[in-house]
């Protein structure tokens, strides 16, 4: 009859102030449940949200999937997409809670999902609307571009793989600045890495034309693939060319690994499975939900090294990462731009990634509520669509499926400083630019700073994007 | 008269202007020098450092000054040159003479200023040309006798005076913190650098501040006015007892509001779009709006606004040096100097201002779109960071918390978690009643410092006790009065936490609901002796 409780155990989830409030009791409700819900005041009721959110990851983590389903109720009276910010996102929080609560039900999961159609155009359309409505990946475009300018000073040929070419405008705006070098242009080539070839064509073309009205010699070769699987030789690195890489968020998806399904099981995971709670979801699903229980659980047992829980200087190794670093430092590239989320998402355990997630993604959801009305059809979708999809994948997958490992600077500063690669600091006149972008952005909520010879972009207090340059170190 | 100096040797020649008083002159050093094998190209020296060969010529002031050294004979009549003299000197059918200019290449000859403390008094310091010599002078030690119209500058050469009254007021440059340019180059440079311009920029980014934005600081504070009554309000309920309302309250902003008080004056939900008429930024909303009909085609309107972006981008780039900080910065300037005449002179010297107002126009055109957002509504990274700052301030005691809630076993938070979910769950079953009590009895533990066996046998008593559902009642009446009075509910979650305290006090006296002492926490038995006696009732 007692409660069946599980310990997670992890100490930095029980000290998190968030979390204490989430344990404090709410105001009771007197009468029916809900209807007091309805007339709470936005401050209030995004304090409520919280509360609950928090209580239900609680729940969803310790396994009492009933409590789950109450609480999950509670937020739906409340969460809406298209409603305050923190209203906002507790609608996608909780979606994602709850796809990774009928994860238990794989085939109930699977047979949801099945007839979910994910339209290309769509995709293009989300990846623009990013690009517009946020200054981020502007930043990131000017930041980058004045690196590969100074670092190609000089340079007859220029060969540059974007891996993840889909936005044109980076290389546009660089194809005119090299056009007016004094040296004049070089010799450019871009190599474009993508999943879709109809985003590589429309690349090609666009580029192609702005090369031509600049008259720069230029070549574009698009290579299919993901960044998973991707053969460098199809990248046709040449000798004597000036190389340099660009990898904007792509670099944390190789971060992905069936790492927690290699764990032991632990004997207390599996007398706690038999506590009464979850009589049906084990008895049907015992492998799924057992294994989910078990990452969290053993996680709390066991003192294995994670990337975040543990001291902040242990790495996940990661045997992906690892090669693919390696086979881009084997392509001896002068300059290499790694632009990635400045964020601690690859918590192991879902309550560190839900807390960490909440921060960045109110950051987010607050950038558009302060520059897009809240009934723009382009907000919803970027938040839908971009947000939401992101945080279904930090919250509700696991193992390889999670592939939005997001990590902080300081990370992978230390696993580009192992792979053989050098710090480039950004030069002044690259943050010269990047402030006057800023600040002609309108919007003072964003900020920009520098560490270690890297650039941070905040809204206000949050970190939220990294950009930083390499070059290979002998 | 005394009109001239020793300066026959300069002249070479004697003629009659040579009415020569003046050894006065600091003819110090004559010193002939050798002839110096002069080289044929004339050779300018450092200024001050002149050619160690040459012939130092001290003049006396009256000789140096002296404006009309030539004078006719005939009538009297003064020639400042020589030249000038034998053409006059044509007009009295005189004989005249035109001398071909001296070469001064073999004798090189270099003057000395008469002021015996100026530096160019020295022979090593000598100034090589005559001309230059008597300006040195008349500057340096002479009356300022030429005055300007516009301004109160006085000048000694009459040069000096003509060449500034001609340039006095015609183009300026005003910097920010005052100082006045009439140079364009040194005003650049002087902007690129200066202190001032750097403040005031980052305290505003000015980049269509003014155009895009309209008070935005003002309403930025009078946001944090409001929000910090919210918060301050809901704070202050659990302190202030009677249960009343939140929105009853009238207090002034406490200072936790500092917490998030920071953030809140450059309020991310404000953008007043005010100002937007004044900027094409159409564009980008077309762009925006017709992105959804766009998608099957090749997003041909947003590539448009993409090279505009970068094509301010790359024209800040294309200028190098300083040339390129002052244009980055020179637009910061454009909108924050308010009439200034030289802002004016900037668009068309700079060229890309238009663009720049292009840029901003774009970057500034996606905040304009924002509007209908209400004022007085908290972030959520605001949110957050409250829930948080709850949590922590409420669990300061933070080992009863965890202590609080026990069961047969350890007491950690999960039971506190999982007794709230039974209190969800139970919620189901009975009717809100037990889901308060729960909830309360659990604040109620962890907030006295009761050991947890104590607690153990509590709660199994008051399972019990809502069970038999006598004591509702009471409690009812107690949530009630402590919680307005009313059905509706107050969510304020230190209201409930002040309210927890109430309750304690509350309970301990139990006939005054209303005496809510916030402070009145009783030692832990006398509080629970009442609580286990009306549960179990």
């Amino acid at each position: 009859m007692g409660p069946m409780f599980q310990d997670e155990g992890s100490s930095s989830v029980t000290s998190s102030p968030l979390q204490l409030f989430s344990m404090m009791s709410l105001p009771p409700s007197l009468g029916s449940p809900y209807p007091w819900l309805k007339e709470l005041k936005s401050e209030e009721r995004g304090l409520y949200l919280i509360h609950l959110l928090l209580t239900c990851a609680n729940h969803v983590a310790a396994g009492s999937l009933e409590n789950a389903n109450i609480a999950l109720e509670q937020i739906s009276q409340l969460a809406s997409p298209d409603g305050d910010t923190m209203q906002r996102i507790a609608a996608y929080f909780t979606e994602a809670l709850a796809d990774r609560i009928l994860k238990a039900w794989p085939g109930l999961h699977k047979a949801l999902n099945s007839t979910r159609i994910t339209l290309v155009s769509e995709e293009i359309l989300v990846q623009k609307l990013f690009f517009e409505l946020f200054p981020f990946l502007k930043l990131t475009y000017v930041l980058s571009n004045q690196a590969i300018i100074e670092a190609m000073e000089g340079e007859k040929m220029v060969h540059i793989i974007d891996l993840n070419a889909a936005e044109p405008a980076q290389w546009i705006a660089l194809l005119q600045v090299l056009s007016i070098r004094p040296e004049g242009p070089p010799h450019l080539r871009i190599t474009g890495v993508h999943q879709q070839k109809e985003i590589l064509d429309q690349m090609a073309y666009k580029l192609t034309e702005e090369a031509e009205k600049l008259d720069i010699p230029f070549q574009f070769n698009a290579v299919v693939s993901k960044i998973d699987n991707l053969d460098f030789d199809k990248l046709r690195v040449k000798t004597g060319e000036a190389l340099a890489i660009s990898s904007v968020f792509q670099l944390h998806s190789l971060l992905a690994s069936d790492d927690e399904l290699l764990r032991k099981k632990s004997p207390l995971a599996s007398k706690n499975l038999n506590g009464s709670h979850l009589p049906r979801v084990l008895q049907i699903n015992q492998s799924t939900l057992g294994e989910l229980l078990e990452k969290d659980m053993v996680n709390g047992h066991s003192q294995s090294p994670d990337s975040a829980s543990s001291s902040p200087i242990s790495l996940n190794a990661s045997a992906k990462m690892d090669s693919f670093l390696n086979a881009l430092w084997g392509l001896t590239p002068k300059l290499m731009v790694i632009a990635e989320q400045d964020s601690n998402h690859n918590g192991s355990t879902l309550m560190e990634r839900l807390l960490e997630a909440l921060y960045s993604y109110a950051a987010l959801f607050d950038c558009l509520e302060s520059t897009v009305p809240r009934t723009s059809l382009e907000r919803l979708k970027v938040e839908k669509m971009l947000f939401g999809e992101e945080i279904k994948n930090i919250i509700a997958c696991e193992g390889a499926e999670r592939k939005e490992r997001h990590e902080k600077l300081e990370k992978w500063i230390q696993r580009l400083d192992l792979a053989g690669f050098g710090n480039v600091p950004l030069s002044y006149y690259g943050m010269l630019q990047a402030r006057g972008l800023l600040q002609g952005y309108g919007c003072d909520g964003y900020k920009i700073k520098e560490e270690n010879g890297c650039v941070v972009i905040c809204w206000q207090d949050r970190a939220l994007f990294s950009i930083s340059a390499w070059r290979c170190r002998k | 008269m005394a009109a001239s100096s020793s300066s026959t040797l300069f002249f070479g020649t004697k003629d009659e202007n040579q009415s020569q008083t003046a050894q006065q002159a600091s003819s110090t050093i004559t010193s002939s020098t050798t002839p110096a094998t002069a080289p044929q190209k004339k050779r300018r020296n450092q200024p001050g450092n002149p050619n160690p060969d040459a012939e130092v010529i001290a003049l006396s002031p009256k000789t140096l000054m002296a404006t009309n050294r030539f004078i006719c004979e005939v009538c009297n009549k003064g020639f400042q040159r020589e030249q000038n003299l034998q053409l006059h000197r044509r007009g009295h059918n005189l004989p005249w003479k035109l001398k071909q200019k001296a070469k001064k290449d073999p004798k090189r000859k270099v003057y000395l200023c008469p002021e015996p403390t100026c530096v160019h008094h020295d022979p090593s310091r000598a100034l090589g040309d005559l001309t230059g010599i008597k300006k040195h002078y008349s500057r340096k030690h002479g009356e300022k006798k030429w005055k300007c119209e516009k301004c109160a500058k006085r000048y000694a050469v009459q040069s000096d005076w003509k060449a500034h009254s001609k340039t006095c007021g015609t183009r300026e440059y005003r910097c920010d913190c005052g100082t006045l340019f009439s140079r364009r180059d040194s005003f650049i440079t002087h902007r690129a650098f200066c202190d001032a311009l750097a403040q005031e920029s980052a305290r505003h980014p000015s980049m269509g501040s003014n155009l895009f934005r309209n008070n935005h600081m003002s309403l930025g504070l009078s946001q944090v006015g409001s929000q910090s009554q919210l918060s301050s309000n809901m704070l202050r309920l659990g302190t202030s007892g009677a249960g009343a309302k939140f929105e009853h309250l009238n207090i002034p902003p406490s200072n936790t509001c500092n917490s998030f008080g920071h953030p809140m004056p450059s309020p991310p939900l404000f953008m007043p779009d005010a100002n937007q008429s004044c900027f094409p930024n159409k564009p980008l909303m077309h762009g925006l709006m017709q992105l959804p009909d766009l998608r099957t085609n090749t997003n041909n309107s947003s590539p448009p606004t993409n090279h505009h972006l970068f094509n301010n981008i790359t024209f800040f780039s294309n200028n190098n040096g300083a040339d390129s900080a002052a244009n980055l910065l020179i637009p910061d300037q454009l909108n924050s100097n308010n009439g200034n005449a030289s802002g004016g002179g900037f668009s068309s010297s700079m060229g890309g201002d238009h663009h720049h107002h292009h840029v901003s126009s774009l970057y500034s055109s996606s905040s304009s779109l924002h509007p209908e957002n209400i004022a007085s509504h908290m972030s959520a990274t605001a949110l957050l960071q409250k829930a948080a700052q709850i949590g922590s301030t409420t669990s300061s005691n933070n080992s009863s918390l965890l202590r609080g809630v026990a069961t047969s076993s350890s007491s950690d938070k999960h039971n506190v978690l999982v007794n709230l979910g039974f209190g969800f769950g139970s919620n189901t079953g009975n009717g809100g009643g037990m889901e308060n009590a729960s909830h309360l009895q659990g604040l109620m533990n962890s907030l006295a410092n009761v050991n947890s066996s104590m607690f153990g046998g509590v709660e199994d008593n008051n399972f019990d006790g809502f069970n038999a559902g006598g004591s509702e009642a009471k409690l009812h009446d107690n949530l009630g009065v402590s919680f307005g009075g009313s059905d509706k509910l107050t969510l304020d979650f230190l209201g409930v936490g002040g309210m927890v305290r109430n309750m304690g006090g509350g309970y301990s006296q139990r006939e005054h609901q209303h005496a809510i002492n916030i402070n009145s926490l009783e030692p832990a038995d006398s509080k629970t002796q009442p609580f286990s006696s009306t549960t179990l009732e």
